[in-house]
């Protein structure tokens, strides 16, 4: 018999429609690369597309950042709420965490579609802005509330009959650095919901409104018949983790350093659901470390997929986190309330939720989880005076670590783990249109943790600020926790940052907040390694020599943690 | 009597397609396929196809090749020991990549594996700038060391990418000199000849497949040049990624340029159709065993991409790089799904139907074949709807087990959904169709080309079965199905100029560039191109050269690419180019930015050494008319089916739909509702009403 989700709606045709939705969602992807101005949309992808209901529910997302699983439906829902009068030709724009959002930077476009009267859903485009205002270029400062980040918008009408709203643009560009380039970049998600809408309507004419609305939802209840099924075929059990942040980049009276703070986790699997709790969580931090729920959220959905959907085959969409409920209490780092800054937490804290996720979850299911990956987004901005035009610029690039082992292979060098998905920035595209000269980009040998299954090795990158003093700003974690080994493998290895000041002198950088660059003077980071897998007697010794030879181990780090001799 | 000659070596058969150039008369020899010796196959089609035909060797003019040589091995890491030479901190440019993974959720995923390990990846002090300036001067006193190190890792190819070579290849050219002199009988490959065009890591990994394919390319070459030379045909070419043959010179140049050969000489094949029938716009659909490809011909052009991955999952469906190796060379711009008669249809856990992406493959193939096979493909789903005969396929040579079929539908479909098993069969061809959609509106709808306005040309082996079904679904109002559809990528051999590629990054602003900047650029291309005419013997009076520009506004990082004006290169050509880019645009974007500024990045050349058109031709052979009739399931009901033979339909019958037009290499569906005509030369061609 079919399966009950489907509703009664023909197979073939739910799997057509399906699929038609996902490949707007990919569409919407392609328009937004191949028309945005800014590198980090552009070249690096930072950016979500989705397809939604008329009550803000993802049915479709394209293949992006796992990082907006959970809080995209929050920010479309909230326009569907501020806006009851929504009319074809429409767009909205906001980027307010405290509503949805993520944080600041991350700026949400949504469109409707309408279909002989009738609001079908609507497009969104979550796109990562290089800068949204604040005090240091690329919006990344360790303020203490929010006030401080940049522009927030709450739900705001862009567009009106599907011409732009002046005032509303004005107020937008009048707070943005280089904002020709953030025009752009509007215009480009713009384009980008105009094909999802063109899409939307393509179907609804086809199929009629009221069998495409049916399978919409039909689409929701799949994805999360699915999910329960995949859960259910795990064991029962309470798992936990607990875990070290490094800080929140605000260093706090009497203090010299940044102060660590702690998140804990609860799992607790029963049949078809799992409930995540971070009851006893530090309290919320002064700086932007605090992460409202929704992008908590999205760590533990990100690390769920991964683990009982391996195969992609359930669609991620609103219905499948139907299983999963997250708790955290109010006022905690991980459930930030008004006025809480925010602008680090969504990729770093999100990072570290989803680690926490696949360390708890190694009690009940030890072959589907990762070691410890590199645990940040790593990121390293910088802004000021290009000498050789005159005009500013800000360059925001990420630094790729080690993608955890596997209970049966190595973890990956120098990739992207679990909830962020970004690509580099060209050594000679960033050159071109960035003051910076890149010295060196090459993995860190030893860097992986030692284990049967080795752990991925992270990446050093340096640049050499060329003409005016530049302002730079970072964003790093695991500058003072490693990435964790798992089942006895070695933890990885930190994050170091660092500059070297045309007088000779070398001095560390703070994993997070901003700083000044003199002219000459050259930036390095090294991202972390990923944490092993198994004890590190267990690894084949012709893997060890392979490492050796291609250098990923040295000789000093074998006999140290592989007693070879 | 010329005869031209084209050899695609396929998985199980090479076939051997030769068309005589007056008439354009077609002859094709089918022989299967001698793994790991090719060469032999290809030997015993030649001669059979020659004796068959009673063609002189000496009557052949062009003899055209399809090879999978390169692809292979990418796709089996049986490349050479290669070695990379980079800028001093670039080593790793190969293995980072661009950094993202290519599945979001799937654990166990790795990258594709890294042509050249880590140590044989070595590096050099040099660096030029952003401006192309030298800011360190390459350290000559370090060669030795380096050629030392190269020579001890057993290297027998060396690929070198330095940054911004593609500004100023001196320290390029330099090195490459000091490596080709000090280590004789190596390879040495450079990014700047290669591919002058930004972006270290598909730069570098452009070179890199160069280095690890360049020594087997050779070799294979050589035994079958060789081998072909000693029936006493023409030197050889190969069939290029970008659709246009290259001698052998070129290709071991440029060995990543010959990676989708096989694939582009059915696209070459679908536009010379096009172009004999007068029309411009052609949607090309090929769908074999396992896979099926769409492309498209838009106002008579071949469309041709830059961004390809080589040796990774399927490409077309996906944009998130980072299966295969990228290539940054001109390949003809496909879509490639996982739906070929041989997919295998399943139930999800979610009760959802799936058709792909497992195949069943030649063996052991659809259920309906009796080799084994178990599982429902779109083969046996085709059979229980009367599509293909159940008696027999490949003219009676190929029994079919009609009961196997039904049992695997049953088994794995009709019973887990609870549906008949001709209601089941029927679900999983509109699954595969809503697939083999997607693969044709990635090339056009995508792309801005509105599918109404386009013939779909239907080829392979299971090409001419779903076509109409695919064009109902896109409103493609008409239908083409080319004489000899099973082998039809070898006639796209024969039909294809000489032609080379060449690219040059120059980053400029249209509105405020020196015209004498571009012209300059466009002189020392043409320059190159007409050499590589002139070297090829061929004559003055079939040159062509195409100039094409990349072009994007300022703060976009994706170009498009627009033609560029032939004569002299004025500010006018310029003002042109730009007008050509916001159409451009507008019409693949949905707007345009008029006030804003274009920034040409690179230019683009391809010359061509013309052959003289063809036109194919099939003659009908009333001799073997045959007619019969069986149920053919259309629109969930059955209906009474006109099934006839191909060969013996005479030039301008009218076939109305429900009908089969079967033939030895392919069927011909033609559902109610449509009409077959038989135009001349062989072709059918279906539309919707009478």
């Amino acid at each position: 018999m079919p399966h009950p989700a489907l509703h009664g709606i023909d197979p073939a045709r739910f799997e057509v429609v399906k699929n038609a939705l996902l490949s707007a969602a990919e569409e919407m992807k392609i328009v937004l690369a191949k028309t945005a101005y800014s590198p980090l949309l552009k070249v690096a992808g930072d950016y979500s597309c989705g397809i939604f209901n008329a009550r803000g529910e993802m049915v479709a997302q394209g293949p992006d950042l796992p990082i907006h699983l959970g809080s995209m439906p929050d920010a479309v829902g909230s326009v569907a709420r501020a806006f009851p009068d929504v009319a074809p030709g429409d767009v909205f724009i906001h980027n307010d965490p405290y509503r949805g959002g993520s944080h600041l930077p991350d700026v949400n476009v949504v469109m409707p579609a309408f279909h002989e009267g009738r609001l079908l859903g609507f497009g969104c485009v979550r796109a990562h802005w290089p800068d949204i205002g604040s005090a240091t270029p690329g919006s990344y400062g360790a303020v203490t509330e929010i006030y401080g980040e940049g522009l927030r918008l709450p739900p705001v009408r862009l567009y009106r009959n599907g011409e732009p709203d002046p005032s509303v643009e004005a107020i937008i560009l009048a707070n943005v650095r280089t904002p020709a380039e953030r025009l752009g970049d509007i215009r480009a998600q713009v384009a980008a919901n105009r094909r999802a809408v063109e899409r939307m309507l393509g179907l609804a004419r086809k199929y009629g409104t009221d069998e495409l609305l049916r399978i919409m939802d039909a689409v929701l209840d799949y994805s999360e018949a699915m999910l329960r099924q995949a859960l259910a075929a795990l064991p029962d059990g309470d798992a936990g983790f607990a875990d070290i942040i490094d800080g929140d980049g605000v260093i706090e009276q009497g203090d010299t350093d940044d102060r660590t703070f702690r998140l804990q986790l609860a799992l607790r699997k029963r049949g078809d659901t799992i409930t995540a709790d971070f009851a006893g969580s530090d309290p919320a931090v002064p700086g932007p470390m605090n992460a409202p729920l929704s992008v908590t959220a999205s760590g533990v959905y990100a690390a769920l997929k991964m683990i009982l959907d391996p195969d992609s085959l359930i669609p991620p969409n609103s219905g499948c986190w139907r299983p999963v409920t997250v708790t955290a209490p109010p006022g905690s780092v991980v459930n930030a309330q008004e006025p809480s800054p925010v602008v680090y937490a969504n990729h770093e804290m999100s990072h570290r939720v989803s680690e926490m996720v696949f360390a708890a979850m190694h009690a009940i299911t030890p072959d589907r989880v990762l070691a410890g990956s590199q645990g940040t987004s790593g990121i390293t901005t910088f802004g000021g005076l290009d000498y050789r035009t005159g005009q500013r610029f800000v360059s925001y690039e990420s630094t790729k670590g080690g993608f955890g082992a596997r209970p049966v292979k190595d973890g990956i060098n120098a990739v992207s783990a679990v909830i962020s998905n970004m690509l580099n920035t060209p050594v000679e595209v960033l050159e071109m249109s960035a003051p910076l000269r890149v010295e060196e980009y090459a993995l860190v040998p030893d860097s992986g943790g030692a284990g049967t299954w080795r752990g991925g090795l992270g990446v050093r990158r340096s640049w050499r600020v060329l003409g005016h003093e530049l302002r730079g700003a970072m964003c790093f974690e695991r500058a003072v926790t490693p990435p964790f080994g798992q089942a006895g493998g070695l933890p990885g290895s930190n994050a170091r940052l660092w500059i070297d000041l045309p007088d000779g002198t070398r001095r560390p950088l703070p994993g997070k907040g901003a700083f000044t660059t003199p002219p000459g003077s050259v930036v390095t980071v090294e991202a972390p390694g990923s944490g092993g897998f198994g004890p590190p007697a267990g690894r084949d010794p012709q893997a060890l020599r392979d490492d050796l030879a291609d250098g990923y181990v040295t000789p000093d780090a074998a006999a140290r943690d592989y007693g070879m001799r | 009597m010329a005869w031209r000659i084209g050899v695609d070596i396929g998985g199980t058969f090479t076939d051997v397609a030769m068309v005589e150039e007056a008439t354009g008369r077609i002859a094709v020899a089918k022989v299967l396929t001698t793994p790991p010796d090719f060469g032999q196959g290809v030997l015993d089609g030649l001669r059979q196809g020659l004796a068959e035909q009673g063609i002189d060797a000496a009557a052949v003019t062009l003899l055209s090749h399809a090879t999978t040589v390169v692809t292979n091995a990418l796709l089996e890491h049986k490349g050479a020991t290669a070695a990379f030479v980079s800028t001093r901190g670039f080593r790793d440019v190969l293995e980072l990549r661009r950094s993202a993974r290519a599945d979001l959720y799937d654990l166990f995923q790795d990258g594709p594996s890294v042509l050249i390990p880590r140590r044989r990846r070595f590096e050099i002090t040099e660096r030029i700038d952003a401006q192309g300036q030298v800011v360190t001067p390459m350290a000559e006193d370090e060669v030795p060391a380096l050629v030392d190190a190269i020579r001890a890792s057993g290297a027998e190819t060396v690929g070198v990418s330095l940054l911004f070579s593609f500004l100023n290849d001196a320290h390029e050219r330099r090195l490459g000199d000091r490596l080709r002199s000090a280590l004789p009988g190596v390879q040495v490959f450079l990014s700047s000849e290669v591919l002058p065009e930004i972006r270290e890591y598909e730069r570098a990994s452009t070179t890199a497949v160069c280095a690890y394919v360049g020594p087997l390319l050779e070799g294979y070459l050589a035994r079958l040049q060789a081998a072909t030379g000693t029936l006493g045909l023409p030197p050889l070419h190969v069939m290029g990624s970008g659709g246009g043959v290259l001698d052998v010179a070129e290709c071991l140049r440029m060995p990543a340029a010959i990676v989708e050969s096989g694939p582009a000489a059915g696209v070459v094949a679908a536009a010379l159709v096009g172009e004999q029938l007068g029309l411009p716009n052609i949607l090309s659909f090929d769908m074999g065993g396992t896979t099926a490809k769409a492309s498209v011909i838009a106002d008579g052009e071949v469309t041709v991409t830059a961004e390809y991955e080589v040796g990774g999952g399927v490409n077309g469906k996906r944009f998130i790089a980072g299966t295969g190796h990228p290539i940054r060379v001109p390949v003809v711009d496909l879509a490639e799904v996982s739906a070929g008669g041989g997919s295998i249809a399943w139930v999800d856990p979610g009760g959802a139907l799936k058709v792909g992406p497992h195949s069943a493959g030649a063996m052991p193939g659809p259920a309906a074949y009796g080799r084994g096979g178990t599982k429902p493909t779109v083969t046996d789903a085709n059979i229980l709807l009367g599509y293909l005969d159940s008696g027999a396929l490949l003219d009676g040579r190929l029994r079919i087990d009609r009961a196997a079929a039904e049992r695997a539908v049953a088994g794995h479909v009709a019973g887990p959904l609870g549906l008949s098993v001709t209601e089941a069969a029927a679900r999983i061809i509109e699954v595969v169709n809503a697939n083999m959609c997607d693969a044709l509106r990635i090339v056009s709808i995508e792309r801005g080309h509105d599918p109404r306005e386009f013939s779909l040309m239907a080829f392979g082996g299971a090409g001419p079965v779903h076509a109409a079904f695919l064009a109902e679904e896109l409103q493609v109002p008409e239908v083409v199905v080319p004489p000899a559809p099973g082998a039809f990528s070898a006639l796209g051999l024969v039909a294809t100029d000489l032609r080379r590629d060449f690219s040059r990054t120059l980053y400029a602003a249209l509105d405020s560039v020196d015209p004498a900047r571009v012209a300059d650029a466009v002189a020392a291309m043409e320059a190159e191109g007409l050499a590589m005419l002139r070297a090829a013997g061929v004559p003055e009076a079939r040159w062509a050269l195409l100039r094409q520009a990349d072009c994007r506004y300022g703060r976009q990082a994706y170009e498009l690419t627009v033609p560029m004006q032939d004569g002299p290169v004025t500010a006018e050509t310029l003002r042109a180019l730009s007008g050509a880019f916001h159409a451009k645009h507008a019409q693949t974007y949905g707007h345009a930015n008029e006030k804003e500024p274009v920034q040409m990045v690179n230019l683009r050349l391809t010359v061509l050494g013309r052959q003289p058109r063809l036109a194919l031709a099939q003659a009908s052979r009333p001799g073997a008319a045959r007619e019969g009739e069986r149920t053919a399931w259309f629109g969930g009901r059955p209906h009474p089916t006109r099934i006839l033979w191909r060969d013996g339909l005479p030039p301008g019958a009218a076939i109305a739909g429900p009908a089969v037009i079967e033939a030895l290499d392919s069927t011909t569906v033609v559902p109610p509702g449509w009409t077959a005509g038989v135009a001349e030369h062989g072709m059918l061609r279906l539309a919707r009403g009478a």
